[in-house]
């Protein structure tokens, strides 16, 4: 069907995200990412290590694992749409990356998704879409990072690209 | 609302976003990035827009004390976790959303970058172990915490509380503010779009 082809517009798109995102305000709270993926690493992590995680006062006192988590359902929600989304317009294909840089780039980038998103108690989506829509001191203060950092990543990516 | 319900509406959201997200190429890193790169505002705007709309939404609910806001001291940590998360995100070409959308679209190297930002959740987590900073959560009071350089709770509801002026007011100054810098794009872009005009009629009548 041609509306699965098409690239729709991104502030549409993204209006749409929004009011439904206002939705999950009243009923649960913000769209977020970051505390469910920490949730999942713990899951993962009691699952290879059992009951020897609950040493670890991290997960005992901040995050106890919990597969009951909503959080960790909009990230499991967001692959199985992005899935549908790309078998219909037939863009789902393995994509690897070819170069040894950019597979360096992805593990160091990644790595330090995770601890800043650790370190801030919020990852980007939080920051964006939860935290300065309600005005909170800490949207302004991830805002202020999350710049410096990307122009910094940027500048990293830019010598990189030339080199 | 029942666990098993909150779980239900957040996978049902989480599908039409990665659907959403997926068919409009809308991506958060690129947003920041090919705007300071390449001076290309597509993402951009439309994260002003969101921005816009939200702000609008959740203040006016939280005028009325609706909603479920995100409670929780904030401080130094934020700008240091959000600077190394900001670095990340463009080394690895995706923020949170788009590791798990391009993941779905059968990016190994998003898969790999979701794998490495587990280990690093779990890396950060046994530092927290041992340097207990920044504080938990049930430390904290919404109170300044200069030993752990927090600064407290505050957002749109406790400056109502404070003022006495609803939230709302606040949510559309805040409003206007992300206006004037969505204007300030949509102006760049014209300046942009007439000197590439001019640029291709010079080089048409040089042509002649």
């Amino acid at each position: 069907m041609e509306i699965f082809k098409k690239t729709y517009d991104p502030v549409i798109s993204l209006a749409i995200i929004s009011v439904l995102n206002i939705f999950l305000f009243l009923v649960v709270g913000a769209w977020t990412v970051g505390g469910g993926e920490t949730m999942m690493t713990g899951l993962i992590a009691q699952f290879f290590m059992g009951d020897e995680l609950a040493r670890i006062p991290f997960w005992n006192l901040v995050f106890k694992p919990d597969a009951g988590y909503w959080k960790i359902y909009i990230s499991l929600g967001m692959l199985f749409g992005a899935i549908v989304g790309a078998v219909l317009s037939k863009e789902f294909y393995w994509r690897v990356p070819k170069h040894l840089s950019e597979w360096v780039m992805i593990t160091i980038g990644g790595l330090l998704m995770g601890i800043g998103i650790r370190l801030a108690f919020v990852c980007n989506v939080s920051t964006f879409f939860g935290l300065t829509p309600q005005m909170n001191l800490g949207g302004y203060l991830s805002v202020v990072g999350i710049i410096a950092g990307a122009w910094v990543g940027s500048m990293i990516y830019k010598k990189v690209l030339e080199s | 609302m029942s666990i098993v319900g909150q779980c239900i509406a957040a996978f049902v959201f989480g599908s039409i976003v990665g659907f959403l997200v997926q068919r409009s190429r809308f991506c958060n890193t690129s947003a920041l990035r090919d705007a300071i790169l390449f001076k290309s505002y597509r993402n951009t705007k439309a994260l002003l827009v969101t921005m816009m709309i939200l702000t609008v939404g959740f203040t006016t609910f939280m005028t009325f004390g609706d909603g479920h806001p995100l409670h929780f001291d904030v401080g130094i940590n934020q700008v240091i976790g959000l600077f190394l998360f900001g670095i990340g995100m463009v080394l690895a070409g995706a923020c949170t959303v788009s590791t798990w959308v391009k993941a779905g679209e059968g990016n190994v190297g998003a898969i790999w970058a979701l794998l490495f930002t587990f280990i690093g959740m779990f890396l950060f987590s046994l530092v927290w172990s041992y340097s207990y900073w920044p504080p938990a959560s049930d430390t904290m009071n919404g109170e300044v915490n200069l030993a752990g350089l927090q600064f407290g709770f505050a957002n749109a509801a406790t400056l109502q509380e404070q003022t006495g002026i609803p939230a709302i007011f606040f949510g559309l100054i805040q409003t206007a503010v992300l206006y004037a810098i969505y204007r300030v794009i949509i102006r760049k872009e014209q300046r942009a779009e007439q000197q590439r005009s001019v640029k291709q009629s010079t080089a048409a009548s040089t042509s002649l």
